[in-house]
């Protein structure tokens, strides 16, 4: 029935996603400001955030070895806010440039 | 250690308050309380999202989003750039308060309570810093100016509001979670708490560390 592996304590992979997290912030500052393309540079951005945010949820809240009902739970209510935030920022974007 | 065996395991020293459900044919063996935490946190996210979204409208919006002279046409007051590399210091510090927090899990999952409150200390210890930084950032502190007195002020621009709202409901958490943690680590130390509840304070910690990694890219980098 469980699908759910029961939470290990793993203290070596708790410090490869430190380490990873420490990297990809110290990436995302040094994106923050080279000389690159606006649009380019946001993308990467909110790729790394977005990448960094899931790894804490998925290895530090332990969503990873949690059952498959608890992790849609978590997950599918996200797809509102983002669809809410790309047609509106997209819609104030459309009325400045017009 | 599954945290419904950690509390059928760990009663000794503070009675029979933790309730242990049967599994659940959905959710396993997580805990009424577990579950409870991650509901709140779901809805304590959307509050976010709210904030960041209204953020994105109103600067995609925006003739002129930062006030600084001799840009978009802007020649009154001059707002402050915000300090990215000081903030980054305060993302790190608040990542390793989550890996510090996550060991504490461990360790109160493998009953080791003078571990697990030293991991809790430490985590207390990287929320007051992360709060000191903020207040630096705000008002200054050891001789440096904050952004109030360099002109970021609230209700001047739509600039200063966000990040003020945003960062200062996030600080909010942190203050919370701060205080959360201190009370959970006397209950640690007078034997009153289980692996459950060390989980769940997790889960909310996390949270706030997830969070500040979303506000700050995009408060900040974006």
């Amino acid at each position: 029935m469980s699908d759910a592996a029961p939470h290990t304590h793993s203290r070596k992979q708790y410090w490869v996603i430190f380490a990873l997290l420490f990297v990809l912030t110290v990436a995302e500052v040094a994106l923050a400001q080279a000389p690159v393309e606006k649009t380019l540079m946001v993308g990467g951005l909110v790729a790394m955030a977005l990448a960094k945010a899931t790894l804490v949820a998925l290895f530090f809240m332990h969503l990873k070895t949690e059952m498959k009902a608890l992790k849609l739970t978590v997950f599918l209510p996200f797809l509102f806010p983002a669809l809410y935030a790309f047609v509106l920022i997209a819609e104030a974007s459309w009325r400045f440039l017009k | 250690m599954s945290s419904a065996a950690a509390v059928a395991g760990e009663h000794e020293g503070h009675g029979a308050h933790a309730h242990v459900l049967p599994p659940d044919e959905y959710f396993g063996e997580a805990t009424a309380g577990k579950l409870g935490m991650w509901i709140f946190l779901l809805s304590d996210a959307f509050s976010f999202g709210g904030l960041l979204l209204a953020y994105g409208i109103l600067r995609g919006g925006a003739q002129v989003w930062h006030h600084i002279q001799g840009q978009g046409g802007w020649t009154a007051e001059t707002e402050p750039t915000l300090g990215i590399n000081f903030t980054a210091g305060l993302t790190f510090l608040l990542i390793c308060s989550s890996v510090t927090m996550v060991m504490a899990v461990a360790s109160s999952a493998e009953k080791n309570r003078k571990a697990t409150l030293v991991w809790l200390g430490l985590t207390a210890l990287g929320g007051a810093l992360f709060l000191g930084g903020q207040f630096k950032e705000y008002f200054g502190l050891f001789g440096s100016e904050g952004l109030i007195k360099e002109g970021l002020v609230f209700g001047h621009s739509a600039y200063a509001s966000t990040f003020y709202v945003t960062t200062s409901f996030h600080g909010a958490h942190v203050l919370t979670g701060t205080i959360y943690i201190l009370i959970t680590l006397a209950r640690t130390a007078m034997g009153k708490t289980d692996a459950n509840e060390i989980e769940i304070l997790g889960l909310f910690w996390h949270f706030v560390d997830l969070v500040w990694i979303l506000v700050f890219t995009f408060i900040y980098l974006v």
